[in-house]
């Protein structure tokens, strides 16, 4: 194309991203010391970290643009990328059959991915995003065939019903296309606030959600959420119910705000039931569920429900507080699979609930941290947790919704009994095995001591982090809407 | 002394416990305990120093303390006391204190988590008490459940599971309703601020609505007639420490709760709904009464006790004058002493014979002499004999029941006699009769048992002879939560 002004230092992250990861698939093969990987890893989080500060906001093509809200979401996702990548080297130390550059790389193609989605300007980039973001890890998940024979069965249902959601996200970018004749999302901005199509535009909303929701596991889409959680090596679980989560339910508050901001309300009307079955099922079936991993699956259910219940009523201060709660949600999840992992390194069955009996005894520092972990996700003050739970609540009732709010109060009483019998039996059963104990490298209790940091301190004084927050809002819709 | 802020200072000092045990290595126990005493002690002395700085003249806040904490949302950190308030803090503090003497040997395993998880409880208890923010106010209560799902679950009896889960439960789904009110409140008025939301009005039915949304979590922590059936499970599973801070403190904060938000918030759901709790707080007395007499468990009987009075805290509460009123601050007081002291009793003899069921003691004065004597200075103050504490604060509510309604004055006056009843008769079991084979060559009592009882006989008879040493706190501040309350809802 003639004339074509690409502002590379707009795309540079993602460009180092991408040759990073490109580097582990060519070069893997020829270095045989594999931990050269999780280093080089590390310190791309740092640097990339460090240099998102100085990337200029702006327009790659007019299909991605790096603004406010994209780069403060993904300096976010750095951050909890951090973890996610020093807990797969926990794990890697162990099961060695998995430790290949390509691990990490596919990772890293991962966190690309939803960089893409972030800083998306339509729907086509938006879906590339989406894809690349879950793609890598269908075969993260199967290669756990090594340890797991059960982790194809993960690896496929994952596949096929996050296909199915590709599926319904393309038809919503039909009906888009055909009401506005574009997929960027000024246009259809532009569209929808012309308000004589409102229904149509509601219906591709609808398939849209469908698509979304299914990569946020929120009923009545959950099912694969179980079988590819346990079929996952357990970092790529840490990685798919808190980062993946995080990464998609951001993406979506930009959707609604960029593309379908005069009609949020009703969207919000939309996912109002799907948030309340989310928690109701979420925690009800996480209360018969014997396995950890099983559990945790079923309580991230229940926790994007809270999370989206922040855009029912539709205002930007809500969207923020599904920001935060998404945010904590992340560390919370990081903080107990760290813990996990260290359990699962050396006790293969530990993921069996009665089988943490009499943890406390053994380890009480790790049974401390899951005890912060576990009240959190409870949301128990004063944790993190009550403070996201708290906010969302606020927005809920201030836009009208008191039943509703009463209602997920409600279920918020049901989905504590499961943390509560995890704590049981970690504190007051009699222990049944004795635990092996090993190192647990420096890092990793660098990752647990700062999540459990972070989760005391959001509890205790979020301000700072809800400003951050909603400012970064405020100063994105600024800019967004200024034109209009 | 007035620039120090001495609430913060009696809220968070605990915690230099707390960080000191959490680096001490959990094999060298003895020094654990000793940083809690000292700890627990400390925090004792400066909530000694809160009452001698107490101002008797004034009846609104004092010690106030206030600084930005959630401005996005308009909420501090706001603290002070006033006369309702402030005998609780000393009562929290000591009762820590003697939690600490009376584990002292009794808890022998996870011995850091023990006291780590004691000084929490401490933390926040002091802080239901002082703080004037609501969602302040809401954190520090919901804070109280985690130390005490732990204390109940993991150092209880054999039930212990049940028992806590359920404790848990039951407390968190009541407090939900309160936190939706709070909220709803907040987005009226645009503050979580106590002192700025007095004297608003709502339309009618909201006002009964909130009213019934807080009701329901002070219910349940009082425990009221039908949400009570937690209180015997904890109650009785819980290590003596854990019933003693139940009875001491934690059933009290429900009461606290209804004089300080219910009554001067909601004054005209108050009136509306005051006959409701009254008919609930008599049921709780006779029914939870007669219930004493079937038990066969001692912590089960005194817990059930527990209901019966806390019946009579609730009917002084909503007798909604003065005496009442102070009947049932004093009361309260008196319960968490007499109560605590019982359930410390008990205790004392459960770790020596290992068993909780009457059957299993009797003659007890013989063998146990100067025990049986304790006990029965108990026994009595909680019948609420004249000169002991029970007998000032319960003849107060009656008093002020009856100047508002003489059916429930009369209904709640059979209470004592029941009371009576069931006390003398599980006295005259355990301590008389003929000697069970199971209390013979009974260690005596160990120092930390004697250092924790006595302050509590002592008290006994203090404020069961010089009540106003007490009752002098809380005139001012009595009339203004029920002056304020004359002033909008006297219709």
């Amino acid at each position: 194309m003639v004339g074509l002004n690409l502002n590379v230092g707009a795309f540079f992250l993602e460009l180092i991203l991408l040759v990073t990861g490109l580097f582990f698939f060519l070069v893997d093969r020829f270095i045989s010391r594999k931990s050269y990987a999780f280093w080089i890893c590390l310190l791309l989080c740092i640097f990339s970290g460090f240099i998102i500060l100085f990337i200029p906001f702006g327009e790659f093509t007019k299909a991605f643009r790096n603004d406010f809200y994209s780069a403060t979401l993904k300096f976010l996702l750095i951050f909890g990328f951090f973890f996610v990548v020093i807990l797969a080297k926990e794990y890697l130390v162990t099961f060695r059959a998995l430790e290949y550059g390509e691990f990490y790389g596919l990772l890293i193609f991962s966190l690309f991915g939803s960089f893409i989605m972030l800083s998306s300007q339509d729907f086509l980039t938006l879906f590339l995003g989406l894809e690349l973001t879950s793609i890598p890890i269908y075969f993260l998940i199967a290669t756990n065939f090594l340890y797991q024979r059960r982790s194809i069965e993960g690896a496929i249902k994952y596949f096929i019903v996050g296909a199915l959601g590709s599926l319904f996200f393309i038809l919503a970018l039909g009906i888009f296309y055909y009401l506005s004749g574009s997929l960027y999302f000024d246009i259809i901005l532009t569209k929808v606030a012309q308000g004589d199509r409102r229904e149509e535009f509601l219906a591709g909303i609808v398939f849209l959600l469908v698509g979304f929701s299914i990569k946020l596991s929120l009923v009545p889409f959950h099912m694969w959420a179980p079988d590819a959680y346990e079929a996952s090596p357990v970092p790529v679980t840490a990685y798919l119910a808190g980062f993946i989560k995080f990464a998609v339910l951001s993406a979506l508050i930009k959707v609604l705000i960029i593309a379908f901001s005069p009609i949020k309300d009703d969207v919000g009307q939309l996912l109002l039931w799907v948030a309340l079955l989310s928690i109701l099922v979420g925690s009800v079936l996480a209360i018969i569920q014997e396995n950890l991993i099983r559990l945790l699956a079923y309580s991230s259910i229940a926790h994007m429900g809270y999370a989206l219940l922040g855009l029912v009523s539709g205002e930007y201060v809500g969207y923020g507080f599904s920001i935060f709660y998404g945010f904590v949600y992340l560390f919370m999840t990081l903080g107990l699979f760290s813990v996990i992992i260290y359990l699962y390194r050396y006790n293969r069955n530990i993921l069996e609930i009665s089988n943490l009996a009499g943890l406390a005894k053994e380890l009480p520092l790790f049974s401390f941290m899951a005890l912060i972990f576990l009240f959190s996700l409870a949301g128990i003050p004063p944790t993190a947790g009550f403070m996201a739970k708290f906010y969302v609540f606020v927005v809920l009732i201030k836009g009208g919704f008191l039943i509703s709010a009463v209602l997920g109060l409600l279920f918020s009483v049901i989905g504590a009994y499961p943390y509560l019998r995890i704590l049981k039996v970690i504190y007051m059963d009699r222990p049944s095995v004795s635990f092996n104990r090993g190192a647990f490298s420096f890092l990793t209790y660098l990752a647990l001591y700062i999540s459990a940091f972070l989760v005391i301190l959001l509890g205790i004084y979020p301000q700072p982090a809800i400003e951050f927050i909603q400012r970064t809002l405020y100063l994105y819709l600024t800019f967004q809407f200024l034109h209009f | 002394m007035s620039s120090l802020p001495l609430l913060s200072l009696i809220l968070w000092f605990p915690l230099v416990g707390i960080l000191s045990i959490l680096f001490t290595p959990r094999n060298r126990e003895n020094l654990i305990k000793t940083i809690a005493l000292v700890t627990a002690i400390v925090d004792f002395l400066f909530s000694l120093c809160l009452l001698l700085n107490f101002d008797f003249q004034n009846s609104g806040f004092q010690f106030v303390e206030k600084s930005e904490w959630l401005s996005i949302i308009n909420s501090s950190y706001y603290l002070g006391v006033d006369g309702v308030s402030i005998l609780f803090i000393p009562l929290s503090t000591l009762v820590t204190v003697l939690c600490v003497l009376i584990s002292w040997d009794s808890i022998t395993e996870k011995v850091k988590e023990f006291y780590l998880a004691l000084l929490f409880t401490n933390i926040a208890m002091i802080g239901v008490f002082v703080s004037l923010d609501l969602l302040l106010f809401y954190i520090f209560w919901e804070a109280l459940l985690i130390p005490m799902y732990l204390i109940i679950g993991i150092w209880g009896g054999p039930r212990r599971i049940y028992s806590t889960i359920k404790f848990f439960l039951y407390t968190f789904f009541g407090s939900i309703f309160m936190l939706v009110a709070i909220i709803y409140i907040f987005l009226q008025y645009g503050t979580f601020e106590y002192t700025a939301l007095l004297g608003k009005n709502y339309p009618t039915h909201i006002e009964r609505f909130l009213f019934l949304a807080f009701l329901i979590a002070f219910a349940v922590k009082v425990p009221m007639w039908p949400v009570h059936t937690w209180l015997p499970d904890a109650h009785t599973e819980a290590p003596t420490a854990g019933s003693v801070i139940l009875a001491g403190i934690l059933i009290k904060l429900g009461g606290y709760g209804m004089i300080r938000f219910l009554l001067p918030l909601f004054p005209n759901a108050t009136l509306y709904f005051a006959n409701l709790i009254l008919i609930l707080s008599v049921i709780a007395i006779i029914y939870a009464g007669l219930a004493c007499l079937w038990q066969s468990d001692l912590k089960r009987l005194i817990a059930y006790s527990s209901v019966s009075h806390m019946g009579f805290i609730t009917l002084g509460i909503f007798s909604l004058n003065p005496i009442g009123l102070k009947g049932a601050i004093l009361q309260m007081i008196n319960h968490g002493i007499v109560t605590g002291a019982l359930f410390m009793c008990v205790g004392v003899i459960y770790d020596r014979t290992h068993s909780r069921a009457i059957s299993h003691y009797g003659g007890l004065a013989t063998t146990f002499p100067f025990y049986a004597g304790l006990f029965m200075i108990f026994t009595l103050a909680s019948i609420g004999l004249p000169g002991t504490n029970g007998f000032v604060g319960e003849f107060l509510i009656l008093q002020g029941v009856f100047l508002r309604d003489k059916l429930f004055s009369a209904l709640g006056a059979t209470g004592v006699i029941i009371g009576a009843c069931y006390m003398l008769w599980l006295y005259q079991r355990v301590f008389f009769e003929k000697p069970s084979p199971n209390v013979f060559n009974l260690p005596p009592l160990k120092w930390n048992e004697l250092i924790a009882l006595l302050p509590m006989v002592i008290l006994v008879f203090l404020i069961g002879l010089y009540p106003s040493l007490l009752l002098d706190f809380m005139k001012g501040s009595v009339f203004m939560i029920l002056n304020h309350f004359m002033n909008i809802g006297g219709s």
